[in-house]
């Protein structure tokens, strides 16, 4: 069991190794979610609206597509020199590869969040400190759920010619109930509703969470093989 | 080196008429060869004859079509992790990370092969490769002579009793070619059994013990190497891929 995390580690190590000598993953993340919030904030008139309903909605969609850049980018390290081939002849188990590739997907993205929150609060001008624990509560279980079904979908996409448009094809429709879900509590939070008030939504992600891991660890040898 | 309980009772390889296809093209067909351990075997072929095909299989990279292939006493379509243990693999791709230095690289997979004291077995390697100095640059400055050596270090880190190389002399010049004879053949006296492609005729020659040549995925000859004739083995071969046209 030992050697199976420290196979984990070692992706993640060595994920974060080539991100800090290149930081071609972070930056253009973080440029995409901040150009969305700002085309978001010109086209939508904050003296009419009420930042709170439509705030929630913009820092969704930042993430989730500046996520799925990433997502991309992160198997394409793996394909390029058939690193991927390399890995997959190392005695490593898939899953160990899966929940490798899943840590550091998690990890890039949270790391963008904590950039990409402040940015948002300024934008909106909406303070987000009094309901921080359950905002970033709610926020960590999105991103959990968005990175566990497109850690599995890069992988199966990166053999694809057509990664770039498949990977959002497939992954947006089936982030649907996780992106109502994460909207709709977001908002909840915002508006000074405590967690105890949507345990329904909470409920849901925590599920597509768990089943979005459990596909993952269950498909992940027939999609990694040649 | 220690050799793997199973492949010293055992063929290294041991190949019953496997066949791979792609759709409707066969790259493997009925297939059958075995290879005792400490051998080195030299398959000659023109290009599609399916000779990358056959390594992949080998290395339970592809699954074959049907048949059965066992490798250190393991059936590759299990994708048994402790065959993975015991093979080593060297093909067009380097498999190596571009934006890493070699130290960083092998360190990385000396982890994923769950060795002791990765940065030591890494460092270890990349001095054996003779990259000492060039050790903290990243391995996309890397000239092709280097690269290949540094893949074959990766490919050797965990000791492998069995080594799939598939065409490795492609792109060297005359230099890094002898060097990287020299280093097959200490790694053939080592008792490792390897099992290589190459179109390079002299090349393979000199190097394998049994020689065998591919056509349209399965051999048309595999024969002990005792001391063959290039020069008569080249009209040989040319007269076995063309047909005799």
């Amino acid at each position: 069991m030992q050697g199976y995390f420290n196979q984990i580690f070692a992706i993640v190590w060595k994920d974060f190794l080539t991100e800090r000598k290149t930081r071609e993953l972070f930056s253009s993340m973080f440029v995409f979610a901040v150009l969305v919030i700002i085309i978001f904030i010109f086209s939508v008139d904050l003296s009419i609206t009420r930042a709170n309903e439509v705030g929630p909605g913009v820092m969704w969609v930042a993430i989730f597509f500046s996520g799925a850049i990433g997502l991309n980018r992160s198997f394409m390290l793996e394909k390029e020199n058939g690193c991927m081939q390399g890995l997959l002849l190392t005695p490593a188990d898939r899953t160990a590869i899966y929940f490798g590739k899943l840590i550091s997907n998690l990890g890039f993205l949270t790391l963008m969040e904590a950039f990409i929150l402040p940015v948002f609060m300024v934008f909106f001008n909406i303070d987000i400190l009094p309901h921080l624990f359950p905002l970033l509560l709610v926020i960590f279980l999105g991103t959990l759920g968005f990175c566990a079904i497109g850690t599995l979908l890069a992988s199966l996409a990166a053999n694809l010619k057509t990664r770039d448009i498949m990977l959002p094809i497939l992954l947006y429709p089936l982030m649907v109930p996780i992106a109502i879900a994460s909207v709709r509590m977001t908002g909840e939070i915002l508006a000074g509703e405590p967690l105890s008030e949507m345990l329904n939504w909470m409920g849901l992600v925590v599920c597509f969470d768990f089943i979005f891991i459990g596909a993952a660890v269950m498909t992940i040898d027939h999609i990694l093989e040649e | 080196m220690t050799p793997s309980p199973a492949s010293t009772v055992e063929p290294a390889i041991e190949v019953k008429k496997i066949c791979k296809s792609f759709g409707f093209r066969r790259a493997v067909s009925n297939l059958s060869f075995e290879v005792q351990r400490g051998e080195f075997l030299t398959i000659f072929g023109a290009n599609g004859a399916g000779k990358t095909t056959l390594l992949n299989i080998l290395s339970g990279r592809t699954r074959p079509s049907s048949g059965m292939a066992m490798v250190a006493g393991y059936d590759v379509t299990q994708a048994n992790p402790k065959m993975r243990k015991e093979i080593g693999v060297i093909s067009h791709a380097t498999c190596l990370y571009p934006d890493l230095t070699p130290l960083e690289n092998l360190e990385f997979y000396a982890k994923m092969y769950g060795l002791d004291q990765p940065a030591d077995c890494a460092e270890k390697a990349v001095d054996g490769a003779g990259l000492k100095k060039r050790r903290h640059d990243p391995v996309r400055t890397f000239s092709r002579g280097m690269l290949q050596r540094l893949t074959i270090a990766r490919a050797t880190l965990h000791q492998p009793s069995i080594l799939f190389l598939d065409e490795p002399f492609t792109g060297l010049d005359p230099l890094a070619s002898g060097a990287l004879k020299d280093y097959l053949r200490t790694l053939h006296t080592d008792q490792r059994t390897l099992l290589m492609t190459t179109h390079d005729i002299s090349c393979g020659l000199e190097m394998g013990s049994q020689i065998a040549v591919q056509i349209d995925g399965r051999f048309a000859m595999m024969e002990p190497n005792n001391g063959i004739d290039p020069v008569a083995f080249e009209s040989r071969y040319l007269n076995l891929i063309t047909g005799g046209k």
